[in-house]
């Protein structure tokens, strides 16, 4: 530091207050407590007042959105899951129903082959009788 | 510094002595700081109440003796400047000032009293810069911490608040012990 910075120094030097600064710091910091001392409903008031000041309205703001986030993972998942169901309803009836048209396939076949065997013995009776009818 | 800690936290769980003591402590700096910036001892007093008392309001958040000191510098600098903002301060220009008649043995309090009229004529920033590097006895980095300026910022304005400072004490002091 030269010759300078010393003169500086001790221009600025620190100095006090009135004598009865502190008296007045406290006598106004009493005065403000009077003025914060306020009824329970105040008091219930400013908190309320202060929560949704930042930083609790952030965190409130935030706990919301979350809380909203999970309610709408929750919608997401369950809408899904309907959808899920309802197309395995859907493959499960086609899949009965398919079972069901070919079991009716089968049916028709193995009708159509007795049907046929039917007709072939009457045809075997009508030649048996007819050739006893000529002797 | 145990002593110290000790008044915070007492301070801090509601002793109004406790925080008398606090006040006692810091107000020399708090109201010097206020007082060469405003150059109004009035003023500088309603400041430093005005930091006391929001101090007193946010004691909560003090964590330690050292982190007080350096939040009631940062609170007191970011007042004077909201204040100067407000009421456009008048600075006194050192040219407006009559010349000090300097017999030699008032020389030094001639010297302190021109320097202090000569940091008031100062912009606000700079003012505030040079009473931090020189009544707190602060370095540029912890004067950059406290302002949120940059450092080469706060250099620059130490550098060329020295230079007018020097000059002005020249022109109304001539070139004695300069």
């Amino acid at each position: 530091m030269n010759r300078f910075d010393e003169e500086l120094k001790l221009a600025l030097r620190r100095e006090e207050p009135s004598p009865d600064f502190t008296d007045r710091v406290m006598a106004r910091v009493a005065e403000s407590q009077k003025r914060e001392k306020p009824g329970e409903e105040a008091v219930w008031l400013r908190r309320l007042a202060e929560f949704f000041q930042p930083p609790q309205m952030k965190w409130a703001m935030a706990g919301a959105m979350a809380i909203l986030m999970v309610i709408a993972g929750f919608g997401v998942h369950h809408r899904r899951e309907s959808e899920r169901k309802r197309l395995a309803e859907i493959a499960e009836g086609e899949r009965a129903k398919e079972q069901v048209m070919l079991a009716m396939r089968i049916v028709s076949a193995k009708l159509k082959v007795a049907q046929k065997k039917v007709n072939e013995a009457a045809g075997h009776e009508d030649r048996g009788s007819k050739i006893e009818d000529r002797r | 510094m145990e002593r110290a800690d000790d008044t915070l936290s007492r301070a801090k769980d509601g002793d109004q002595t406790a925080f008398a003591d606090l006040v006692r402590e810091h107000q020399a700096m708090v109201f010097s700081l206020a007082h060469y910036f405003s150059r109004d001892r009035a003023t500088a007093e309603d400041l430093a109440q005005e930091v006391f008392i929001h101090l007193y309001q946010n004691l909560g958040s003090i964590e330690s003796p050292a982190h007080l000191k350096f939040w009631l510098r940062r609170v007191t600098s970011h007042r004077c400047i909201d204040h100067a903002r407000k009421q456009r301060m008048k600075t006194v220009s050192v040219d407006d000032a009559p010349e000090p008649v300097a017999p030699s043995d008032f020389r030094d309090s001639l010297m302190t009293e021109a320097l202090r009229r000569i940091v008031a004529t100062l912009p606000e920033k700079p003012r505030l810069v040079v009473t931090l590097r020189y009544q707190e006895d602060l370095d540029p980095t912890e004067i950059a911490e406290l302002l949120d300026m940059p450092l080469n910022t706060v250099k620059s304005h130490l550098r060329r608040s020295l230079v007018i400072l020097r000059e002005k004490v020249t022109r109304s002091l001539g070139e004695i012990r300069v």
